[in-house]
């Protein structure tokens, strides 16, 4: 076929699409209502758990098990990752040159990592009350941590940083959720229900599993972020292979 | 009118998606993208989605830029070019 | 619509844009000096719309951006930093538009919100937005 009978071909495949997609277009509900079936019904079982964030409640108690899915890819991709970026054997580890920083920045990132690291607590911990939860807390407290690399250095990191550690808190972390999962049914109900009092609404103890389900993935998502960056920064820093040669910090 | 700020973000994220395409130096791409990861969590947050604009901005705003820097680091020293 | 939307679509129109175009074409320096500002106007853009919707667990989206903000200028110093230029056009308007920004969005809203907890979480906001600017302001120019 030659290219101006392609170039026909599709311009009649995206006039049809065109058409149709106006076509359906034109039947949508309109946008931005303040009412929707399932938003109504959500809200309302949202209320019932005594759980002021409707949304955490759609994921830790209502949805629960997906939450476990989507954890449990984050997860996996970590692990994946790790195998990929292990050192092989042509690779040998090389410390990274050193780097001047200025004292006020050193003086920044030492101050603002416990500060960064309470503000992610504070996101994990309130994430049944405003919005947040797990997941945005623990990414927020895994970047307090690599505050050290990009403020002071990486030796400075690399001392605060015992990856066994985080490896280890990673897998616990993921193990927590599904444990508090079974908890449900040693309680005589379903897997991953919600069985503890739900407490008094807008309160730190509100919601029942739902701050403690925040807990667990906070704890899984910051360990899996820092080995994350842990193996990428050791790739990128530390570890040459017999082709390169010079390497920065 | 609380139309104009959602008009406004959308306008913004679609300006921004095009413009992280149309780079071709990845270590340029990483500035843009953490732009259009700024401009995502504005929209979520005025189309009244705070926990997805939270968690956006959380990735967006140092993990994956870091993620893309230490990479394009990486492949430079593999074909070594000098830094 | 109020003012403090409408304010918050000026910022997002009038300040994220031009901050887009910055940060997609010219040097290295240029680019980092637009997302920094970048992010100095998102937090403020965060404050306002709190207010403007009535809905002050919003701060929270500011509290984050004021520490993460910084945080990705100082990667991409960190990263990019040989292939920045020592003054970057731009770097001169950070250290003046957080120090009048911040405190301009900061003292009204605790004007509307009056004392209590909520009060001392906005100043913290400012607090840590005006430290990560000056910080970033000088490891910009650096280079």
């Amino acid at each position: 076929m030659t290219r101006r009978a392609r170039l026909w071909v599709l311009a009649a495949g995206l006039l049809a699409v065109a058409a149709l997609y106006a076509a359906a277009c034109t039947q949508l509900p309109g946008f931005g209502g303040s009412w929707h079936p399932y938003g109504d019904r959500a809200v309302r079982a949202a209320l019932q758990q005594r759980t002021a964030n409707a949304v955490s409640s759609v994921n830790f108690d209502l949805r629960g098990f997906d939450t476990l899915g989507e954890e449990s890819v984050l997860f996996a991709s970590v692990l994946g990752t790790v195998v990929l970026l292990r050192r092989t054997r042509d690779e040998k580890r090389v410390p990274p040159e050193p780097v001047r920083v200025p004292a006020p920045l050193r003086r920044y990132g030492r101050l603002m990592l416990p500060v960064t690291l309470l503000i992610g607590l504070y996101v994990i911990a309130h994430g049944q009350l405003s919005p947040g939860g797990g997941f945005q807390g623990g990414v927020v407290a895994a970047t307090s941590l690599h505050l050290l690399y990009i403020a002071v250095d990486y030796p400075a990191l690399e001392r605060f940083r015992p990856l066994g550690l985080y490896e280890l808190a990673d897998g616990a972390g993921e193990a927590a959720y599904v444990l508090l999962g079974a908890a449900g049914l040693i309680a005589g109900s379903a897997y991953l229900a919600n069985v503890l009092p739900p407490g008094t609404f807008n309160t730190l103890s509100s919601g029942g599993t739902v701050p403690l389900l925040n807990a667990a993935v906070g704890i899984e998502v910051t360990s899996a972020v820092v080995v994350l960056l842990a193996h990428f920064l050791a790739q990128a820093l530390e570890i040459e292979g017999e082709r390169e040669e010079g390497r920065s910090t | 009118m609380d139309d104009a700020v959602v008009v406004a973000a959308l306008v913004l994220v679609a300006a921004a998606a095009t413009a992280a395409v149309l780079q071709r130096d990845p270590a340029r791409q990483a500035i843009v993208l953490s732009l259009l990861g700024l401009s995502l969590a504005a929209l979520f947050t005025v189309l009244q989605a705070p926990d997805v604009g939270l968690a956006q901005l959380a990735v967006g705003s140092a993990v994956t830029p870091l993620m893309i820097l230490l990479t394009v680091r990486k492949v430079r020293q593999r074909k070594g070019r000098p830094k | 619509m109020n003012w403090w939307l409408a304010a918050a679509c000026a910022l997002v129109a009038g300040g994220l844009g031009p901050c887009l175009w910055g940060a997609a074409r010219g040097t290295a320096g240029r680019r980092v000096v637009a997302q920094n500002m970048a992010t100095l106007l998102l937090c403020l853009v965060f404050l306002l719309l709190a207010q403007g919707y009535g809905r002050p667990s919003y701060v929270d989206l500011a509290l984050v951006v004021a520490v993460l903000g910084p945080a990705g200028t100082l990667v991409f110093t960190r990263l990019l930093g040989d292939e920045m230029e020592a003054r970057p056009p731009g770097a001169r308007l950070l250290t003046p538009a957080v120090l009048v920004g911040a405190p301009a969005t900061v003292v009204p809203m605790c004007v509307a919100t009056g004392p209590g907890r909520a009060s001392v979480k906005l100043v913290f906001t400012g607090v840590l937005l005006i430290a990560g600017g000056a910080v970033t302001s000088r490891a910009v120019r650096r280079g």
